[in-house]
C-alpha cells in the first residue's frame, strides 16, 4: 500500500503543470462556490419559472447518473490500487472527473427544481444532499494529496467516506422523486419487508380492510402532516405501527374502544376547535370515513382483517373489457350519404373506427319503426350504441336487436315496447347501458332484465315496472340498478 | 361585364363576336377576352385557395363550407366522418351559467374560522400586490363579513353546503365541485368573454360554437346548440349577457348559439302566416335556396352556406320547436321534481325543464343564462332570492337527468364567470354586507358523463381569496369540459388570422384529470 501510494504521487506531478493545477483548482473552487450560492439565489419558491432554464435542467435526470457511476469507481480504484499501483493515479482522475460532474449535475439539478417550481421536504433535501456531495468530492479532492504524501493519512479516508454516505443518501432521495417513495420496497418479498420495516412500519395484507380502506383515509389526509416528510406531535399515520404507537400524547387508536381513542375524538369534533382535526383549515373527513375508522376501531383495529361487521362497501361496478368493432370503411360512402340526408344516421363514436357506430333516430320520432331498424342490419356489428328512444319500435325490434353483437347501450326510452321479448338481448355480452324510462315495460318483463349479464345501468323511471321509492324519499333517482 | 344572377332587368351582354365586324378585330377581342377572363377567374381562384387554407383540414370539421353543397360532399369522401377525437364520456352537455359571479363563500366554500374574525381586517398579506376594482380600491379597510348561513354536511361524502342550497345539498354525492376555479379578469365582461370564448376580447367563437363545429348535431331539426335566458328579474344587480357570447366568432354562423326566447313564443313567426300552407313555405324556400346557391357559386362566400342552412333549420324548427315546448305531456312527476315555477316560461326551472327535453331529443350543446349574481351589497337580500329561483332547478335537472338514464352521456356545468370578496364592500354590519368582484378563486361544480362524482377539487386559503391546491384555471375548466365530450383541446383548432385558433387559447392549458371519471 505505501509502495502504491508514492509511487502514483510521483507520477502524478510531472504529468500536470504547476499553473494548470492551479487553473483547476481555481476552477473547481469556483463552480463549489456557484453550487452553494445557486441555491441561494434561486429560491425555491413553489413557481414555475425561465423556460429555457426548465430545459436545461431537465438534463439533470440524465447527466446525473455520470457523478454517481465516477464516484463508485473511486474506492474501487483506491483499494485496487493496493495490489496494482498503477490504478492510484486513474483514482485521482476519475475523483476530478466525479467532482466535475457532480458540480454540472447540481448545477442542472437546482435548475430544474427552480424552474419546474418544485418544493417539498424531499426536493429541498435532495438538493442540499447533492450540494453537500459536491463539496465533500471537493474535500477529497483537496486531501487526497496529503494522503498521499501521509501528512494527514486520515483525512481522504474520511472524506471519501462521507462522499459515499452523501452519495447514497441524495441519490436514494432523487430516485424517490422520480419514481415515488415505495419503489424499491413494492415488490420486496414479504419477508424481507417485515426485516427491512425495522419494526417502524409493518405492511398490512393488501386485501385487509386496514390496507384497503383505513390507510388511504390516513394518506389522504393526515400523513401531510404526521407522516414521513413531517411528525407533527411525534406521531406518524403512515403505516399501522406507527398508527398503533401514538403520538407525544400517547396512543391514538385504542382497540375496541372508539369513544376513547384520541384519534376518532379529534376528526370528530366541531369544524372550529382548535384541536380539530385535520387541522390548518383542511378539508375534515366525510361521514362515511368517520364511519369506517369508527367501525374498524371498534372491532379491534385489526392489521388483517378483511371485513367488518355492519360496513358495507360499495361494490365496484365491473364494466366488462370493451371489444373493438371491425372496420367499417368499406361503408363509410354509405354512412356519409345517410348523414347528409333526413332520417336515422349512422354517427361514428370517436374517429377511431374501432369505437364504432351509434345509431341515431333523434331526427326522425315516430317515423322509424322495426322496419326501418331492420334496414341496419348490415351495419348491426358495428353499432355500439343504438337510440331508439322516442321512435316508434316495438317488442319486434328484440329480435333485430340481437344481431347487434357489438352493442352497448341500448335507448328504448319513450317508446311502446312492453318488454316482451327483452330475453333475447341475453347473448349481448357488451350490453353495460339499458334505457327503458317512460315504457309500457311490464313488471313480468322486467325480470327478464337478470338474463342479460353485464347490464350495470337499467332504467326504470316512469313504467310499469319501476320500483316504488322509499316512503318518505323525495323525488329522488330511481330505477337504477 | 357579367350580369349578377340576381338581376333580371339589367342589359344583356354584348356579343362581340356575333356582331358584323372584321374578323381581325373579333380575334383581337376574344385574345382580350381570353386574358381578362383568365385573369379573372385566376383572382377567384387565388381567393379560394387562400380560404382553402385559411379553413385548412385539421379541425375534425375538415372542410367547413363542403358539408352543405353537393359538390363538397363528394370531394370530401376521402375525409373521415365528423366524430370526436375518442371515445366521450358524455354526448352533449347543459351549462347553467350564473352571470353575475355568485359568492363561493356564501354557498360552497365553507371556512368556518371566518365567523370568529367579524369585522376584523383582511390580512394584507392574503390579498398581496392583487389590484382590486374601483369599487373596492379605495376602501380603508377590508373587513371580513362571514357567511351569513350556516353550513352543514350532506350526503356520504359530507360535503359542506350552506343553507341557502337546499336542494343543491340533496345531490351532492353526484357533484365534482371545484373549489380552486380562478380566472384573470376582475371585471363583469372580460370574465364573462374569457369564461366562454377563451378570451377576454369578443369576436372569438364559444364553447358551444366549438362543440356544434368539432362534433356536429345530433338531430337536424333542432339547433346544435341553444341559449335559454332566464327572465330577469329587476329586484337583482343585473349584468348586461349579450349574443357576444354565444357568439360563433370567425367560425361560420351556422355554429351560434341560438337564442329562445324567455318569454312569449320561444321562436317569433314560427307558425305560418294565415294563407300560407307548408307547401307555399317549401317552394319559397326552394325558390329562395336556388337563388342563394347561385349567389354562392358566383361570389363564393360560404357564410352563404350558413344562410341556406339556416332557412332550412327554421323550416324544420317550425315543426320540432312546438313539440319541444309543449309540456302537456310531462307526468306529474316531473311537477314534482322541477316545482310549479317550472309552468311559467322563463323562469330559470322552466329552462331546466326545457334543457332536460333537449338532452332527450339531440341538442348537443344547451347553455342557460341566470343573471343577478353581482352582490356589491344587500348580500343578505339578494342571496335567498337567487338560490331560491335556482336552487331546485339545479337539482331537478341534475335529478331528471339521472332517473331518465340521461345523465350517464350527459355533462352538466354550473360556473359564473368569477367569485366574491370574503371582506366586505361598504358598510358591515351583523345583518347585512356586501361583496366585491373575486378572480381569484372560485366555486364551479360540474356532473354527469365524464366526471368524478361525490368530490371536492381543489382548496383555497382561510379566506377562501387564493387557491392553495390543484388550482384550476378557465382553460383548464374549458379543456376538461371538451375532454368530456371527446375532444383534445389542442387538436379542435381553426386556422385564422394565421394562428391555430383554439378555445383554450395559445397559453398551455391542460385537462384536470383529478376532475375525471
Amino acid at each position: 500500500m505505501t509502495l502504491g501510494r508514492t509511487a502514483s504521487s510521483n507520477a502524478v506531478k510531472p504529468a500536470t503543470g504547476k499553473r494548470g493545477v492551479r487553473r483547476a483548482w481555481i476552477a473547481a473552487v469556483t463552480a463549489s462556490v456557484v453550487v452553494v450560492l445557486l441555491p441561494v439565489l434561486l429560491r425555491l419558491d413553489g413557481r414555475p419559472h425561465s423556460e429555457l432554464e426548465h430545459f436545461f435542467g431537465r438534463f439533470h435526470v440524465l447527466a446525473v447518473h455520470i457523478p454517481i457511476g465516477l464516484l463508485v469507481l473511486v474506492p474501487v480504484l483506491e483499494i485496487t490500487a493496493r495490489y496494482r499501483p498503477v490504478l492510484r493515479e486513474a483514482a485521482g482522475f476519475v475523483l476530478a472527473l466525479a467532482f466535475a460532474a457532480c458540480a454540472g449535475s447540481a448545477i442542472l439539478g437546482i435548475l430544474l427544481a427552480h424552474s419546474a417550481g418544485e418544493t417539498g421536504v424531499t426536493v429541498t433535501r435532495h438538493l442540499w444532499g447533492g450540494v453537500v456531495l459536491t463539496l465533500s468530492v471537493l474535500a477529497c479532492l483537496a486531501v487526497r494529496p496529503l494522503w498521499l504524501s501521509f501528512t494527514a493519512p486520515r483525512a481522504y479516508p474520511l472524506a471519501l467516506t462521507i462522499a459515499m454516505v452523501a452519495l447514497v443518501w441524495t441519490t436514494h432521495l432523487g430516485g424517490s422523486l422520480t419514481h415515488g417513495d415505495h419503489y424499491l420496497t413494492e415488490f420486496m418479498p414479504a419477508p424481507m419487508k417485515k426485516l427491512a420495516a425495522f419494526g417502524s412500519s409493518g405492511s398490512a395484507p393488501a386485501a385487509s380492510f386496514y390496507a384497503m380502506h383505513i390507510d388511504p383515509i390516513f394518506q389522504s389526509n393526515c400523513v401531510l402532516c404526521h407522516g414521513a416528510n413531517k411528525r407533527e406531535a411525534e406521531l406518524r399515520l403512515d403505516s399501522y405501527t406507527g398508527a398503533m404507537s401514538g403520538g407525544k400524547d400517547g396512543a391514538v387508536i385504542l382497540a375496541g374502544k372508539p369513544q376513547q381513542s384520541l384519534l376518532l375524538q379529534r376528526v370528530t369534533l366541531p369544524a372550529s376547535d382548535k384541536h380539530f382535526m385535520p387541522a390548518n383549515g383542511r378539508p375534515p373527513l366525510t361521514s362515511r370515513e368517520i364511519d369506517w375508522i369508527r367501525a374498524w376501531i371498534q372491532q379491534g383495529a385489526s392489521q388483517s382483517a378483511t371485513s367488518l361487521a355492519g360496513v358495507n362497501l360499495p361494490e365496484e361496478a365491473k364494466e366488462p373489457p370493451l371489444q373493438p368493432v371491425g372496420d367499417y370503411s368499406a361503408l363509410v360512402a354509405e354512412i356519409r350519404a345517410m348523414q347528409a340526408g333526413q332520417g336515422a344516421k349512422l354517427l361514428s363514436v370517436s374517429n377511431q373506427p374501432s369505437d364504432g357506430l351509434i345509431l341515431s333516430t333523434s331526427d326522425t320520432g315516430r317515423n322509424f319503426g322495426d322496419a326501418q331498424l331492420a334496414q341496419f342490419e348490415k351495419f348491426a356489428p358495428y353499432i355500439v350504441e343504438a337510440e331508439l328512444g322516442r321512435t316508434a319500435v316495438t317488442d319486434a325490434c328484440f329480435d333485430t336487436l340481437a344481431k347487434f353483437t357489438h352493442l352497448r347501450a341500448l335507448h328504448l326510452e319513450g317508446t311502446t315496447i312492453t318488454g316482451a321479448g327483452l330475453a333475447k338481448l341475453a347473448p349481448l355480452t357488451q350490453l353495460t347501458y339499458l334505457n327503458l324510462s317512460g315504457t309500457q315495460l311490464t313488471s313480468a318483463a322486467a325480470a327478464q332484465l337478470s338474463s342479460i349479464g353485464n347490464l350495470h345501468h337499467v332504467y326504470l323511471f316512469n313504467t310499469p315496472a319501476q320500483p316504488t321509492p322509499a316512503a318518505g324519499s323525495s323525488p329522488s333517482p330511481d330505477g337504477s340498478k | 361585364m357579367k350580369q349578377h344572377p340576381l338581376c333580371t332587368d339589367c342589359e344583356r351582354e354584348s356579343n362581340v363576336l356575333g356582331m358584323p365586324i372584321p374578323a381581325g378585330l373579333k380575334r383581337e377581342w376574344a385574345a382580350i377576352e381570353t386574358r381578362r377572363q383568365f385573369l379573372g377567374r385566376s383572382g377567384k381562384v387565388l381567393g379560394w385557395a387562400a380560404l382553402a387554407s385559411l379553413i385548412g383540414d385539421r379541425g375534425p370539421r375538415g372542410n367547413v363550407f363542403a358539408a352543405d353543397t353537393k359538390q363538397g360532399l363528394a370531394n370530401s369522401q376521402a375525409a373521415p366522418l365528423l366524430a370526436p377525437h375518442f371515445a366521450p364520456k358524455a354526448k352533449r352537455a347543459i351549462y347553467l351559467f350564473m352571470s353575475g359571479g355568485p359568492s363561493q363563500i356564501d354557498l360552497l366554500d365553507y371556512k368556518p374560522n371566518l365567523a370568529a374574525q367579524f369585522n376584523k381586517d383582511m390580512p394584507d398579506s392574503v390579498r398581496g400586490s392583487q389590484q382590486l376594482t374601483g369599487m373596492t380600491a379605495g376602501q380603508a379597510h377590508f373587513p371580513i363579513a362571514p357567511p351569513h348561513w350556516t353550513f352543514r354536511r350532506h350526503g356520504e361524502t359530507g360535503t359542506w353546503v350552506s343553507d341557502l342550497l337546499p336542494y343543491t345539498a340533496k345531490m351532492v354525492d353526484d357533484l365534482t365541485i371545484v373549489k380552486s376555479t380562478n380566472t384573470d379578469a376582475i371585471n363583469h365582461e372580460p370574465a364573462i368573454m374569457l369564461m366562454n370564448t377563451g378570451n377576454m376580447n369578443a369576436g372569438k367563437p364559444c364553447l358551444g360554437s366549438w362543440l356544434s363545429y368539432g362534433l356536429g348535431s345530433m338531430n337536424d331539426n333542432l339547433p346544435t346548440f341553444i341559449v335559454l335566458q332566464t327572465k330577469v328579474n329587476t329586484k337583482e344587480n343585473n349584468q348586461p349577457v349579450s349574443s357576444r357570447l354565444w357568439s360563433s366568432g370567425f367560425l361560420s354562423s351556422q355554429y351560434a348559439g341560438v337564442g329562445l326566447r324567455s318569454g312569449g313564443d320561444p321562436v317569433l313567426f314560427l307558425t305560418d302566416p294565415d294563407g300560407v300552407d307548408r307547401e307555399v313555405r317549401r317552394q319559397m324556400l326552394n325558390a329562395v335556396e336556388e337563388i342563394n346557391r347561385q349567389t354562392l357559386a358566383e361570389v363564393g362566400d360560404p357564410e352563404t352556406n350558413a344562410r341556406i342552412a339556416q332557412y332550412e333549420m327554421a323550416y324544420r324548427m317550425q315543426a320540432s320547436v312546438p313539440e319541444l315546448v309543449d309540456l302537456s305531456q310531462e307526468p306529474q312527476s316531473t311537477w314534482d321534481l322541477y316545482g310549479p315555477d317550472a309552468k311559467v316560461p322563463g323562469t330559470f326551472a322552466y329552462n331546466c325543464l326545457l334543457a332536460r327535453r333537449m338532452a332527450e331529443r339531440g341538442v348537443r350543446f344547451t347553455q342557460i343564462y341566470k343573471r343577478g349574481w353581482d352582490m356589491h351589497d344587500n348580500v343578505t337580500g339578494m342571496m335567498p332570492l337567487l338560490c331560491g329561483e335556482t336552487d331546485r332547478g339545479c337539482y331537478a335537472l341534475v335529478t331528471d337527468l339521472k332517473r331518465r338514464g340521461l345523465l350517464d352521456d350527459t355533462l352538466v356545468i354550473w360556473a359564473g364567470e368569477f367569485g366574491r370578496t370574503v371582506y366586505s364592500q361598504g358598510g358591515l354590519t351583523p345583518e347585512n354586507y356586501g361583496r366585491d368582484h373575486h378572480p381569484r378563486c372560485f366555486t364551479t361544480w360540474m356532473t354527469g358523463g365524464g366526471v368524478r362524482p361525490g368530490i371536492s377539487y381543489g382548496e383555497t386559503d382561510d379566506y377562501s381569496y387564493n387557491v392553495v391546491k390543484d388550482p384550476v384555471h378557465v382553460r383548464d375548466f374549458n379543456a376538461t369540459i371538451l375532454h368530456c365530450l371527446g375532444i383534445d383541446h389542442n387538436k379542435l383548432a381553426y386556422k385564422f388570422q394565421g394562428l391555430d385558433q383554439k378555445l383554450t387559447g395559445p397559453v398551455p392549458a391542460s385537462v384536470v384529470q383529478g376532475l375525471l371519471a
